[in-house]
């Protein structure tokens, strides 16, 4: 087989995967786990020439998934949870609401030269209301040790972390000069590409030495480079739409591109679980905002038909445009969104939809291509497609994604594409030979970039799956990347993520603002670079910590089933 | 004693409803409200027995407190329309929403179409994709101001951290995302600048866009220029802050605005807390090229108690004798600057912004910056390719700094020669903007009428295409027109960088004086 042959068969070796997999989409039959390294000469796995047709998306798919959604209960986030649980956590919070407002009023009493920042001091009121501040200064402060924790190198399947102490309670921190190569459960490093060497690496260095580092312009005056050109056609390309445009970063990708789209007279339909950087971006366009319940699509339906009929407020002029905002992956709940309901809205009701592919592209659907490529939705049904390449493809930044029209527009009128910085040269290296390997179009590496999407799958259905065995409560739906491990009492939070630490496990654990009050959690990222090995380790210590931190809610239940299970299979066995 | 008794049995006879399962918690929870249920009821029985009226009194009370929080909170006003199944149908078939985009203009589409394309290297040389010979031209469009974009020992060492860092963060700063070398560069800009403290953003605009609406709340007041660039623009109107705008750089305004914002103010102190207030400008104007007067500015920031914001985006690396900003230009004390920002995609030619602040509003960004909460950290690659170009500037600030500030003054006192030409901006500034003339539009428009934008960008257009032909870059200056507060007169900008050698900078004056006089002659 010619070798551009192999590259155009070379997503197709999905089917040769396939066979072996379980429901859980876990290999099962060979004892040898074939995909724990990455073979070094990619045609190997190329001997059974399965010619199938492309896994294009079959109606069959798009229902399967719309009876699964509808069949598919939705446990409320709070329904399932112990009452104990529910009231200790309410009173951990009370109680520490209650002890730093103690704290604070006894020590204005006592040593008040520490709260001169808070009060208005000679005609100048405080930076930092009093208020304000109180969840810094003595709730996220008491646990700033499990955030923003220093790393050098790369952040791949593991991390190098600088050892640091605090002698005053976490008000400063001091590097004791160590590292600890510790095992990455944290980053969005979802397939792997965060390498500093291999193929995606020599791409950037050879692009450096061709084109330097940066542009020191924007992409509308002189920002524009033939290697941002071509890396803005790929991208196109791999989505499935038109046209794209790149932009420098990812917050900015949502913040200044959303006011070009939509302005007064419009609407912003928004889910309410929603990114900062689109609820910015809302709130720059200047057009009203409404927020619709988390994945209801019920709920938003009837917001849609409340404000087609209603018009604007007062005015009761229709709208200008509607604008519907979602995310691919809600990243802090591992939830995808419902998709292929929306879009049947969107027929119905004529909105724009944007979808945020934050999280999501790269590292879901059979080919990467995102939470279209998961539903088998064409990407041209979404109009307006968001993404980062910080996620998947180890790089920084974002695209806006849709059809050539809008592109067009938005390279003149986008504040990014106007007045913000344009891609630097090293990033866009990154970008384009990271998705050449996912789309199997560099040769060389044909059927990497389709082994670290296999890995990815398996490896997030393995974690997730160990996880709920063990009886711990973990949200988002099977195939996520992201599975969050909920924890709920406050002490739990840094308890985790210390004991995690203390286990060379690094791990994100998320609270109140980021979540809701009593659902905070741990957020587990899980990577293609990781082997089995490395989530046997981490699901081992996990377990443990859960047992030190009594977090195996539902061992009781999974206990039960698993007898359940044992009784039927032995009572088959003695009839 | 009768009724405890009967509660107790109807407690006890409820209590099977309420939790059919026999966990331990269940049964504890139950005791407990049991024994709270009859508590309440023997205190309302033995007041009913002392005070009769307490307790209608108490009855009455309760059922207000369940009126009002039963209420709408606030009424608004929604003007709501009862229209029936069919009709919301019906209207729902029957709209139409605009385009998600309108269609690009004749002239957008050509702008569009003859946008540049840089092949290779940017730099003070660049070879165009799009032009016919494949010459290099010489680049007075890029901010460039030092030339570090095509500094060859830079991109070395960028190139070695490859090797370290890979490219990606994958996570922003708080998830496992900040690097060593992003806390020595922080401590890096702090000292250079000579602040407390500073924190790094991964882009110029969303720094300025996330700092703003950081500290300044809705209630708080922002007295702001006009002139400032987009990124401030959009970061006061994210704020939500009260804001008033003062004339471009006049002074005398800008007190008269704050003396009328405090005489506001002294009349409400005693029912709400005193607002925070900011007076919010730019080092180095972008629009304009202006320089903003420090001095004057301290001295009113201390007289009307306001505190500063100061975008120094384009005056970071260009200004000052050390190259460290507007507080180097003036000789003034960085820390009467509350909110420095500054920018390490120009005049660096890395990627990325920053604030310097004191030590604790910076960590408060650490939190509540939303480009820096919520978004990747730099790469460690352009990390390092800042530290780098900010330690060759302060290893050899004269070697940069001079030769900028002598090839500006050339190039400022050369096209101010040309006819037809409208030269604004400080004399040393590297920012120049160019702009046609009313004599000369007079002139030029054959049948009288008046000149629309679009007319006036076309000729600019013509006016950078003729100079490309000479071999020198020059771009138009960019807006989003209908975004902008107020929308700066149509200019080609000039940037001249300290790598450009003074027949470099004359060619490029030439070139301009040809192109102007070739375009300018045509009647249109």
């Amino acid at each position: 087989m010619g070798k551009g042959q192999r590259a155009v068969h070379a997503f197709k070796s999905t089917e040769f995967i396939e066979h072996t997999r379980d429901k859980d989409g876990l290999l099962v039959g060979g004892e040898q786990y074939p995909f724990k390294q990455a073979p070094k000469n990619s045609s190997t796995l190329l001997l059974s020439e399965k010619t199938t047709s492309t896994p294009a998306v079959s109606k069959e798919v798009v229902e399967a998934n719309l009876t699964e959604g509808v069949q598919k209960k939705e446990p409320s986030e709070l329904e399932a949870v112990p009452t104990l649980i529910l009231v200790t956590t309410y009173l951990s919070f009370l109680m520490l609401i209650m002890f730093a407002h103690m704290r604070d009023f006894i020590g204005k009493i006592l040593n008040p030269e520490q709260y001169v920042q808070l009060r208005e001091q000679s005609g100048y009121a405080p930076m930092v209301s009093d208020f304000e501040s109180l969840w810094t200064r003595r709730l996220y402060g008491r646990i700033r040790d499990c955030f923003n924790r220093p790393i050098t190198g790369v952040a791949g399947g593991r991390v190098n972390l600088l050892e640091r102490v605090s002698k005053d309670f976490n008000n400063t921190f001091q590097f004791t000069g160590r590292v600890h190569n510790v095992l990455n459960l944290a980053s969005y490093n979802y397939l792997g590409f965060a390498q500093s060497e291999g193929p995606c690496a020599d791409k950037v260095e050879e692009a450096m030495h061709a084109n330097g580092i940066t542009q020191s312009s924007s992409r509308a005056e002189v920002g524009r480079s033939r290697q941002l050109a071509e890396t803005e056609d790929m991208v196109a390309r791999f989505v499935g739409t038109e046209a794209a445009l790149i932009v420098s970063m990812g917050y900015a990708t949502n913040a200044l591109n959303i006011p070009t789209l939509v302005g007064k007279g419009c609407l912003i339909i928004s889910d309410e679980l929603n990114h900062s950087s689109l609820v910015s971006g809302a709130r720059l366009s200047g057009a009203t905002i409404r927020v619709f319940k988390h994945n209801d699509v019920r709920n938003l339906e009837k917001q849609l038909r409340f404000s087609v009929s209603q018009g604007q407020p007062r005015t009761h002029r229709p709208w200008k445009k509607i604008l519907v905002v979602i995310e691919g992956l809600y990243s802090m709940e591992g939830q995808f969104p419902k998709l292929p309901e929306i879009i049947e809205l969107r027929r119905k009701y004529g909105f724009y939809l944007f979808v945020d592919e934050a999280h999501s592209i790269g590292a879901l659907g059979k080919r990467g291509r995102g939470v279209c490529d998961h539903f088998g939705v064409d990407p041209r049904e979404v109009d307006v497609l968001m993404g980062t390449f910080t996620k998947s493809f180890g790089a920084a930044g974002g695209y806006i994604a849709g059809s050539k029209a809008l592109i067009d527009y938005l390279r003149l009128h986008s504040h990014s594409a106007v007045y913000a910085e344009s891609m630097s040269v090293p990033v866009l290296a990154q970008i384009s030979s990271s998705m050449r390997m996912i789309m199997g179009e560099d040769r060389e590496h044909a059927l990497e970039g389709q082994q670290h999407l296999e890995q990815l799958a398996v490896n997030s259905r393995y974690m997730a799956r160990r996880l709920a065995e063990m009886g711990f409560m973990t949200m988002g739906d099977p195939g996520s990347p992201v599975i969050p491990l909920l924890l709920f009492n406050p002490a739990k939070i840094p308890a985790f993520s210390r004991e995690c630490l203390k286990r060379n496990i690094a791990v994100v654990v998320v609270s109140y603002p980021a979540t809701s009050i009593i659902t905070g959690r741990v957020r587990i990222c899980i990577s293609a670079s990781h082997t089995r090995e490395d989530l046997d380790y981490a699901l081992e210590q996990i377990s443990e910590i859960g047992d030190l931190l009594m977090l195996k809610f539902h061992k009781d239940k999974v206990a039960q089933e698993h007898e359940q299970s044992s009784s039927t299979t032995s009572s088959k066995k003695n009839a | 004693m009768e009724t405890v008794a009967s509660t107790a049995s109807f407690v006890s006879s409820a209590s099977p409803v309420a939790g059919e399962t026999d966990e331990s918690s269940h049964g504890f929870l139950r005791t407990a409200w049991d024994f709270s249920f009859r508590m309440v009821l023997r205190y309302i029985k033995n007041s009913y027995k002392d005070d009769p009226f307490r307790t209608f009194l108490e009855v009455c009370l309760i059922g207000f407190i369940v009126w009002y929080m039963a209420k709408p909170k606030y009424n608004i006003g929604t003007n709501k329309v009862e229209l029936s199944e069919k009709e919301i149908d019906e209207l729902v078939e029957e709209w139409r929403p605009e385009p998600l985009v309108p269609a690009l203009t004749e002239f957008e589409r050509e702008t569009l179409d003859k946008a540049i394309m840089i092949d290779g290297p940017n730099g003070t040389k660049v070879r165009l994709a799009s032009g016919s010979n494949n010459k290099p031209v010489l680049n007075f469009a890029s901010y460039n101001f030092l030339g570090f974009v095509d500094s060859p020992e830079l991109g070395k060492h960028a190139v070695e951290s490859l090797r370290k860092y890979g490219v990606g963060t994958c996570g922003p700063p708080g998830f496992y995302g900040t690097l060593d070398v992003h806390m020595e560069l922080e401590k890096q800009i702090a000292a250079f600048i000579g602040h407390s403290a500073a924190i790094l953003y991964s882009q110029a605009f969303t720094t300025t866009l996330s700092v703003i609406p950081c500290f300044s709340k809705r209630s708080d007041i922002i007295v702001a220029d006009e002139g400032v660039n987009f990124a401030v623009q959009q970061a006061i109107f994210l704020s939500r802050s009260k804001v008033y705008w003062y004339k471009h750089n006049d002074m005398a305004d800008l007190e008269r605005i704050l003396k009328d914002v405090n005489k506001q103010l002294v009349g409400r102190r005693g029912k709400n807390a005193l607002p925070r207030k900011f007076i919010v400008t730019e080092g180095l104007f972008q629009n304009t090229g202006d320089i903003s007067p420090l001095v004057e500015l301290v001295e009113l920031k201390h007289r009307y108690k306001f505190r500063i914001i100061l975008d120094e985006s384009f005056s970071f690396g260009v200004l000052g004798k050390r190259g460290a900003g507007l507080t180097d230009h003036f000789n003034i004390d960085p820390h009467e600057i509350d909110l420095l920002i500054g920018a390490l995609c120009f005049a660096i030619g890395a990627s990325g912004g920053f604030c310097c602040a004191d030590k604790d509003l910076v960590e408060h960004q650490r939190l509540s910056g939303a480009g820096y909460c919520f978004s990747a950290s730099l790469p460690g690659i352009l990390t390092i390719a800042a530290a780098d170009a900010i330690h060759a500037l302060e290893a050899d600030p004269d070697s940069y700094l001079d030769n900028l500030r002598d090839n500006a003054v050339l190039l400022r006192t050369l096209l101010k020669r040309i006819p037809g030409l409208q030269i604004d901006g400080a004399a040393d500034s590297p920012l120049i903007h160019i702009r046609l003339a009313p004599d000369a539009l007079v002139r030029m428009k054959r049948s009288g009428g008046a000149w629309t934008k679009t007319d006036i960008d076309r000729v600019l257009t013509d006016v950078a295409e003729e100079a490309q032909k000479d071999g020198v870059l020059l771009t138009r200056a960019m807006y989003v027109d209908d975004h902008e507060r107020i929308l700066p007169n149509s200019s080609i900008r000039i940037c001249v960088s300290s790598a450009h050698t003074r027949k470099e900078v004359e060619k490029c004056a030439h070139a301009v004086k040809s192109a102007v006089s070739r375009i300018t002659s045509k009647k249109r």
